[in-house]
């Protein structure tokens, strides 16, 4: 048995054509039965209001409507046909402040770019099989934004770790190597 | 908005009782904090959507297979990066150039987002078309950017060196990690941004 993608349907919302292609092509690979695509938010919301997708992937920075926005009418529009909908934020930003907005705009996952099939996989199969409840409250409707904290976990990490490439961070030995040397040359 | 009203359940936090809390003498009362002792007017309403998804794609996931020809699609594709990376080049330089014209005049917050989003653009797409050192670079790029209070002479130099570097990466047309070249121009950058964490902690 496997995922039977033929009768599902998702909207990719990316202004820049290549990786919107690139998205859509992905998704075909997996099977994905239709994919919709749209400039930006403004024409995202027109076209999830008309087509009524399963899933949105959606990228932050667009103009004249970028993809925080674009959530947040998903979520709280009279329009919006599934306010739950799973939305898939995709963005080159990875810090935690970044993370946050999005989360408090009341995106369900989160997508770092550069990204591999798998990562992009990874976010699909989350949202079916982990599907988030939903809170409301007088400022906010979203998924529930409480999770559990990655770093207070202090035991051996088992999971396949995310292939995305990123930058390390900052090696505090050679940090603390330089300050040293630093010191000495004073 | 509509909520689903079969399934949703509704909390309301007013149900925690000050009795509860009283049991330990960490919240014992006093004259002092009566503001503690108001009555919660917040509510929240826990919603469990159906879930529409599994029922309509099954069991199973996708197999290894299928991930590999996904995949396949990424490694193989034909776009030209130049124009997608020259294009947010400039953009950077426009940020950067604004950024030492405007110093002072502008709030730093402002100045540093108009050249955190054309790296944030070089580093989503490098590693989408080839270019994945770009990306690494770019990425290392905004990490500072996160973290600097102001953009003095410092940073601004180290911003022109990210800068001078992507600009060969990308005018060069220097797929993959680059190399050894590629790790020591990496290294280069770090140092300068370790150096200044050094004299700005």
């Amino acid at each position: 048995m496997a995922y039977n993608f033929k009768t599902l349907k998702v909207l990719v919302v990316e202004d820049n054509q290549p990786m919107s292609d690139m998205v859509q092509s992905l998704l075909y690979a997996f099977g994905a039965g239709e994919v919709f695509t749209a400039k930006n938010g403004e024409e995202g919301f027109d076209k999830y209001v008309r087509h009524t997708p399963d899933i949105i992937i959606a990228d932050w920075m667009m103009k004249p409507v970028d993809g925080i926005m674009f959530t947040k009418k998903v979520r709280n529009d009279p329009r919006s046909t599934n306010p739950f909908i799973p939305i898939i934020l995709m963005t080159g930003f990875s810090e935690k402040k970044r993370v946050i907005v999005a989360r408090d705009s009341g995106v369900t996952e989160f997508l770092v770019k550069p990204f591999t099939a798998k990562d992009l996989y990874k976010r699909i199969a989350q949202v079916i099989e982990r599907p988030r409840q939903f809170v409301k409250t007088i400022e906010f409707f979203g998924p529930d934004r409480r999770r559990k904290l990655e770093e207070e976990y202090k035991g051996p990490k088992r999971r396949e770790q995310d292939t995305s490439v990123q930058a390390p961070l900052i090696n505090p030995n050679k940090y603390q190597q330089a300050k040293n040397k630093l010191s000495h040359e004073e | 908005m509509t909520g689903c009203g079969t399934c949703s359940i509704r909390v309301d936090l007013n149900h925690e009782t000050q009795e509860d809390q009283n049991q330990s003498p960490l919240f014992m009362s006093t004259n002092n904090d009566n503001h503690f002792n108001q009555k919660q007017v917040r509510k929240a309403e826990f919603i469990k959507p159906p879930n529409t998804l599994k029922a309509k794609v099954g069991e199973g996931g996708l197999s290894e297979h299928i991930l590999a020809k996904a995949q396949a699609v990424i490694e193989e594709n034909s776009v030209d990066f130049l124009p997608i990376g020259q294009k947010h080049l400039s953009a950077l330089h426009e940020g950067i150039k604004t950024a030492e014209a405007q110093r002072g005049n502008i709030d730093p917050e402002t100045l540093i987002s108009a050249i955190l989003y054309p790296a944030m653009q070089l580093k989503a797409n490098g590693g989408m078309f080839h270019y994945p050192l770009v990306s690494v670079v770019a990425g290392r790029l905004i990490q500072f950017l996160e973290v600097i209070h102001e953009l003095d002479d410092a940073s601004m130099e180290i911003v022109d060196g990210f800068y001078t570097a992507l600009r060969a990466l990308v005018v060069g047309q220097v797929k993959g990690d680059g190399g050894k070249s590629g790790a020591e121009l990496y290294d280069a950058l770090n140092e300068a941004c370790y150096r200044y964490f050094l004299h700005k902690p």
